[in-house]
């Protein structure tokens, strides 16, 4: 499938237009994604927000503090593509292989279901091979769900799952929050 | 042993990487607030959809922070001589150095090193944070601006630009993330948070009872140290990062500044060169912006 990515060339970062869309061709490619993809960064934010929008194309938008080195700051960092990216890119084909018809859009998502639905996709994309810290995603879903064993039981779960539906992850993710 | 070390020469291994206030401030983007449904704030709170991530990259500034610290505390423990200090004074004059001969008292220097034992402690406790919240060693770039405070030749401008500057700026740091830990109900972050502050509060103390006591005689001298403060901290708001303003991460802590011995109107002094910088840092930021936009068009 084929990938897009604007702006070619960068004025406030030091990125690389072909880098990201060789990462996004890799990735579509591994997760079975099978409509083109339209990268859009915004290299005017340090911020690392990322949002996808599924039509005929899948849009991503991102900022540039997604793709970026966090140790040498404006440069960008492959790790930091393709984590940012696989986790949007699994969530579209979350919905659109079924199973997620109920989720709501992601505007509407609770900080709870953003983290049990990160947690998701990031274990999957430990198992395709993309290095990830663990501890990281432990630690920002423990600050979404509490900081008990109840919520680590169910990080762990969410971690190691496969071909979970929506009302599965959502259950699991509100039996956390309010153990 | 040589004195007063450069910052280009702190030892580091290859996991860091050091940035300088320069680098920091040429960066043309902005993360201050622009018309956001989801995010009325920049300050860092557990309900910013970012919160761990932010508070990932401040914990990793902390423990730089603390190591920094430890290396000024441990400088000025070295640095000065004491008065009486005749070997000293003799190893000194053979090596031709003079400056600010026998300027130190020894219980500011019982007190420095008190302070390096403090902030050897905060590293470790910060790497153990780091280490729970899901933060490598050197995962974030590390900004050499806290020790730059700690070059100055002069031991009382250094004990106005990191005591009081310096450790000034932990106290807010401190509580902010003190908070953080206690809405995020992280047990762990809260409770080592406040107990390094309450290290911050009395490194500040020694800072500001040693400021008075060193320069009661010498007016010209102490209005020089609080002008020296005034522009570390200034460098300090890191372009607005630290401010009363929302549109900063972190807010300026005045009941534990006023714990530490600064004055109301020193607090107000503060809280308004902290809004300065974060204007200045907006202005500068959108003509970066401008001039990038002018030269894509071109």
């Amino acid at each position: 499938m084929t990938v897009t990515v604007t702006p070619q060339t960068f004025q406030f970062v030091h990125f690389d237009a072909a880098l990201i869309q060789r990462v996004a061709e890799s990735l579509t490619a591994a997760l079975g994604l099978d409509r083109p993809v339209a990268i859009e960064v915004d290299e005017t934010t340090p911020l690392a927000r990322i949002s996808v929008e599924i039509g005929d194309t899948v849009t991503i938008r991102a900022e540039s503090g997604a793709f970026e080195d966090t140790r040498r700051p404006r440069h960008q960092s492959e790790d930091a593509t393709a984590a940012a990216l696989g986790r949007v890119l699994l969530r579209s084909r979350d919905r659109l292989l079924g199973g997620f018809g109920e989720a709501p859009a992601d505007d509407d998502l609770s900080l709870a279901q953003v983290a049990a639905w990160e947690t998701y996709c990031v274990g999957r994309l430990e198992r395709i091979g993309l290095p990830v810290n663990r501890q990281r995603w432990k630690y920002n879903f423990r600050n979404r769900h509490g900081f008990s064993d109840v919520a680590d039981l169910a990080f762990d779960r969410l971690w190691t799952s496969d071909g979970l539906t929506w009302g599965e992850l959502d259950e699991i993710s509100r039996a956390a929050a309010g153990s | 042993m040589r004195k007063f070390f450069p910052v280009e020469e702190l030892a580091r291994d290859s996991r860091f990487n050091q940035v300088t206030m320069k680098d920091r401030m040429a960066d043309p983007r902005s993360a201050l607030v622009k018309d956001e449904p989801r995010q009325k704030s920049n300050r860092l709170v557990p309900s910013r959809p970012d919160a761990s991530a932010a508070a990932r990259g401040l914990m990793h500034g902390i423990f730089v922070g603390e190591i920094q610290a430890l290396e000024g505390a441990g400088r000025t423990c070295h640095d000065f001589r004491t008065a009486g200090d005749s070997a000293r004074r003799a190893q000194d004059d053979a090596h031709g150095e003079d400056s600010f001969a026998d300027a130190v008292p020894f219980a500011l220097k019982l007190d420095m090193a008190r302070q390096a034992w403090d902030e050897a402690r905060h590293v470790e406790i910060s790497v153990k944070l780091s280490d729970w919240m899901g933060s490598e060693i050197g995962e974030f770039a590390e900004n050499t601006v806290l020790f730059q405070a700690a070059c100055s030749t002069d031991p009382i401008l250094r004990l106005a630009g990191v005591n009081r500057a310096l450790e000034g700026l932990a106290i807010d740091v401190f509580t902010t993330m003190k908070e953080f830990g206690d809405l995020a109900g992280d047990p762990y972050l809260e409770f080592c948070e406040d107990w390094m502050l309450a290290d911050e509060v009395t490194h500040v103390k020694m800072g500001s009872d040693w400021l008075r006591r060193v320069t009661e005689h010498d007016p010209d001298r102490r209005k020089k140290a609080l002008e020296f403060q005034s522009v570390v901290d200034k460098l300090f708001s890191y372009g607005g990062t630290r401010s009363d303003s929302q549109e900063s991460p972190i807010g300026l802590a005045r009941r534990f500044r006023e714990l530490a011995g600064f004055t109301d109107d020193e607090v107000e002094d503060i809280a308004e060169v902290s809004l300065a910088a974060l204007e200045e840092r907006k202005a500068s930021v959108a003509r970066m912006q401008a001039t990038a936009r002018e030269f894509a068009a071109s």
